[in-house]
């Protein structure tokens, strides 16, 4: 049996100026912590006295940690069977602090989708993200490029 | 920088250490940030674009800024032995851009540079100013994996305070300290 073009289902799935929702995650004091012991430990990152002298003005979460839950969110928005692997990040701006206790969610518009370059099988998509607090007030924007592929793509990943 | 922005200079090289990636830590950071086939499951990433198992991109560029912050750290140390006083990093606004070129596979181990490019006085932040760093990551075989344009805020030594900002600070001050004490008791 032949299994159809990835290509096709890509762009019916996923089009241009479409909007996907990212859910959100409320970050704890032990994931704020936790993640930062990992990855990023700075004062204001870890201590809550520190924090509050330092320009965040109380214990914030990692910038980085705020990005990651928006490409995992994304991730898992995504049509089942498609991986999408990151190319590029332009233009990341942490807006504003968040907080332990803070709650981010936010969307991702495909500003582009594509054939890539020099590889029929895979995609890339361009996307804008923006992450917001619970306040409304954006937190996180950048803009993502993924290689995308998928179930029956020749070069692309998992086999149908 | 932990030298003060004045002592920083645009050109400047710094090597912020290696990491080697293990596949349980690759799998285990992959769950918790990057639930994908190609990052989670060796079997199904053998058919990959990869051949097989990969860390997260995420992860490799999370770990080069872990590396900055340790070598942040150990200046400080540094300096403090000696007899200084080490300057102040802020948290970064942003970066312009990553550009990812080579896959991490399970055994990789990658070293990280930073590489001062450039650097102004924060237009936004009194007593503050903007670095312009570049980190790129390089693979045992010498192949760059990314680079990174990042911004962090550096603390200014020589800034001197105008008189009116000084004053409305120790004013905030004095009604900050009042403030807790209540709030203690309460």
């Amino acid at each position: 049996m032949t299994t159809p073009p990835v290509r096709p289902r890509i762009a019916e799935e996923l089009a241009r100026g479409e909007v996907i929702a990212l859910e959100p995650v409320t970050l704890t004091r032990e994931m704020v912590v936790g993640y930062a012991r990992e990855f990023d430990p700075l004062p204001f990152h870890l201590d809550e006295s520190a924090a509050r002298r330092s320009l965040l003005g109380g214990l914030a979460a990692s910038g980085w940690q705020t990005a990651l839950f928006a490409h995992k969110r994304l991730i898992e928005a995504l049509p089942a069977g498609l991986d999408a692997r990151l190319v590029s990040i332009v233009d990341l701006k942490w807006k504003r602090p968040v907080l332990v206790g803070d709650t981010i969610s936010g969307t991702a518009t495909i500003d582009d989708i594509a054939p890539a370059e020099g590889n029929a099988a895979r995609n890339t998509l361009t996307v804008g993200v923006e992450m917001r607090n619970q306040r409304g007030e954006p937190v996180l924007t950048v803009t993502c490029r993924y290689a995308l592929g998928g179930v029956g793509s020749a070069n692309g990943g998992a086999a149908a | 920088m932990t030298r003060w922005f004045e002592d920083v200079e645009p050109g400047e090289k710094f090597p912020i250490g290696d990491h080697r990636f293990t596949a349980a830590e690759i799998v285990a950071f992959a769950r918790a940030y990057d639930p994908q086939y190609l990052h989670t499951d060796a079997e199904r990433a053998a058919a990959g674009p990869f051949g097989g198992l990969t860390a997260s991109f995420c992860h490799a560029v999370v770990v080069g800024h872990r590396k900055m912050v340790d070598a942040l750290a150990a200046e400080a140390e540094r300096l403090r032995r000696a007899g200084q006083e080490p300057g102040v990093s802020g948290p970064s606004p942003g970066l312009s851009r990553i550009e990812i070129a080579a896959p991490v596979r399970p055994g990789d181990t990658l070293s990280y540079t930073l590489t001062i490019t450039g650097k102004r006085v924060s237009n936004s932040l009194p007593g503050w100013g903007l670095l312009f760093n570049r980190i790129d990551a390089v693979n045992q075989y010498g192949e760059a994996v990314y680079f990174a344009e990042v911004v962090g805020f550096s603390k200014r030594r020589d800034y001197k305070m105008p008189l009116g900002i000084r004053v409305r600070m120790v004013l905030g001050r004095l009604v900050g300290r009042v403030r807790p004490r209540r709030g203690r008791k309460g």
